[in-house]
C-alpha cells in the first residue's frame, strides 16, 4: 500500500495489517498447543540455559528467569480472561493469589489444577504447591551428574512472576523433587505418594518479610 | 473539562501520558489548563500515589480480592483524581479539573456544556461537580475499562517490560486512549 498509511516514520505493522491492538485477548477453548512442539522448544530452552551454566544451582536459576516474564503477563492476561473485565478483580491477599496459581494458571498451562497446596508447618512464610506430574519434565531424563536438577524451575520462574507482579515479593520459588529423603519424614503415606508418583515435585514459595507484615495488618483491621 | 491521563510502573515511573479535554456535550476535545494548573497536573498524580498505596489492598473485611477500579481516590485544589489499578500494579491515574462554573468559581451555574462524566448528569442540584456520582463514575471506568483492555494487549508484547520502565511509544495505543476519552469523556 502507499506510504500515506503509515501515521508516522519508523512504525512498520505486519504484513496483514494488524497490530497487537487489532488482536482478541481472548482465546477460543481448543486452541491449544501440540505437546510434541512443547517439547521441542523446551529442550531447546534448556541447552540454550546450560550454555555457560556453572553448576546445577546455575542452570536453575537461568530457567527460572525465563519463566519469570511469562508469570508477569499470565497474571494480568489471566485477570481479564477470568472474570466479566467490568467487575475486575485482583487477589490482595496471600491465600487467594496462590489459589488463583493453583486453580486459574496451572489449568491454563496445563489444563488442570495444581495438586495440593499447603503452607509450611516450619515456616510461616513458607507455603508449597505440589505437581505430581510435572508436564514440562514429562520427556526430560537426567544425567547422573545433573540428578538433583529439576526443570520445573521454569514452572517456579513462572509462579514466582506472578507473585511478584502481584505485589508479593518473594525470596525465591524454588522446584524440588520430592525425593526418598523427604519420602521417608513423611512417613508411610509420604513413602507410598513418592513411589506412585515418581517425578512429583513440590514448589517452594518463600515470601518476603513485609508481605507477611502487611498481611498481618491487614488482618488485624477485621477484629479491630 | 480538561482532563491528564497517567500510566505509572509498579515502581513510580510514568510510561505514558495524555491529556485532552471533554468531548461530551460540545465539548472540542482539546484541554483546557491553564499553563500553571498543566505543570502541576504530573505532580498532583504523583503525590495521589500515595493514597493508591494506601487504599488498594482494600477493606480488611474483603474477601482476600480487590477491585481494579479505585475509584476516586484524591482531591487536591480543583482537580480530582481517579484510579485503577490492574493486577500486575501498574497504575492507570485520571486527573480530572471540571469547568469553573462547575466548581461554583464562576457566578454561572449553567450546566448546558457539562460532559457526561460531569456534566448536567453528574452535577449536584446545586450544579457542582460531584466526583463520586453515580454517573461520573460509570463514565470513568468505562475509559478505564477500555484503556486496561489495549493496556494488557501491550504487556503481552515479550519486548515490552513495564517493570523495566519502557515507555508506551505506540500511535496505535495513543489513537486507542483518544477514542476511548472521546468515547466515555
Amino acid at each position: 500500500m502507499s506510504s500515506s498509511s503509515t501515521p508516522g516514520p519508523g512504525l512498520r505493522y505486519p504484513s496483514n495489517k494488524k497490530t497487537i491492538y487489532d488482536r482478541n485477548l481472548n482465546r477460543t477453548k481448543n486452541a491449544e498447543l501440540s505437546r510434541a512442539a512443547f517439547a521441542y522448544l523446551f529442550i531447546e530452552m534448556i541447552s540454550y540455559a546450560q550454555r555457560g551454566a556453572k553448576d546445577v544451582g546455575d542452570l536453575e536459576q537461568r530457567l527460572n528467569n525465563q519463566g519469570y516474564p511469562l508469570g508477569v503477563r499470565l497474571l494480568d492476561l489471566l485477570l481479564t480472561r477470568s472474570a466479566n473485565p467490568l467487575s475486575s478483580i485482583r487477589p490482595t491477599r496471600i491465600l487467594p493469589l496462590l489459589q488463583f496459581i493453583a486453580q486459574q494458571l496451572y489449568r491454563h498451562l496445563f489444563g488442570r489444577p495444581a495438586d495440593a497446596l499447603e503452607r509450611s508447618g516450619s515456616d510461616a512464610a513458607q507455603y508449597m504447591i505440589f505437581d505430581n506430574e510435572p508436564m514440562v519434565n514429562t520427556y526430560i531424563s537426567l544425567p547422573r551428574e545433573l540428578s538433583s536438577l529439576n526443570c520445573a524451575a521454569f514452572v517456579a520462574g513462572i509462579i514466582e512472576g506472578v507473585c511478584d507482579g502481584a505485589g508479593f515479593p518473594t525470596e525465591g520459588v524454588s522446584a524440588h523433587s520430592v525425593g526418598e529423603q523427604e519420602a521417608e519424614a513423611a512417613g508411610a503415606e509420604g513413602k507410598k505418594g513418592a513411589a506412585m508418583w515418581p517425578g512429583k515435585t513440590v514448589f517452594l514459595i518463600k515470601f518476603k518479610k513485609e508481605v507477611l507484615e502487611r498481611e498481618e495488618i491487614l488482618a488485624r483491621g477485621t477484629s479491630g | 473539562m480538561s482532563y491528564y491521563f497517567t500510566i505509572f510502573s509498579p515502581t513510580d515511573t510514568p510510561l505514558y501520558t495524555h491529556d485532552f479535554g471533554t468531548s461530551r456535550s460540545g465539548g472540542d476535545g482539546i484541554p483546557h489548563f491553564t499553563s500553571s494548573e498543566r505543570a502541576l497536573a504530573p505532580f498532583i498524580l504523583h503525590s495521589a500515589l500515595d493514597i493508591v498505596e494506601e487504599v488498594q489492598w482494600g477493606a480488611s473485611t474483603s474477601s482476600g480480592s480487590a477491585p481494579m477500579y479505585l475509584k476516586h481516590i484524591d482531591k487536591y485544589a480543583n482537580n480530582f483524581v481517579s484510579c485503577w489499578i490492574t493486577g500486575a500494579n501498574v497504575r492507570f491515574l485520571l486527573l480530572t479539573r471540571p469547568r469553573d462554573e462547575a466548581l461554583g468559581l464562576s457566578g454561572t451555574t449553567g450546566g448546558s456544556r457539562g460532559s457526561l462524566a460531569g456534566g448536567r448528569s453528574g452535577l449536584t442540584s446545586a450544579g457542582l461537580y460531584n466526583p463520586s456520582a453515580p454517573a461520573t463514575e460509570e463514565a470513568v471506568k468505562n475509559f478505564f475499562v477500555d484503556v486496561y483492555e489495549i493496556w494488557v494487549k501491550t504487556v503481552m508484547n515479550p519486548f515490552f517490560h513495564a517493570g523495566n520502565g519502557d515507555i508506551v511509544k505506540s500511535p496505535v495505543f495513543r489513537a486507542r486512549v483518544g477514542a476511548a476519552a472521546k468515547k466515555f469523556l
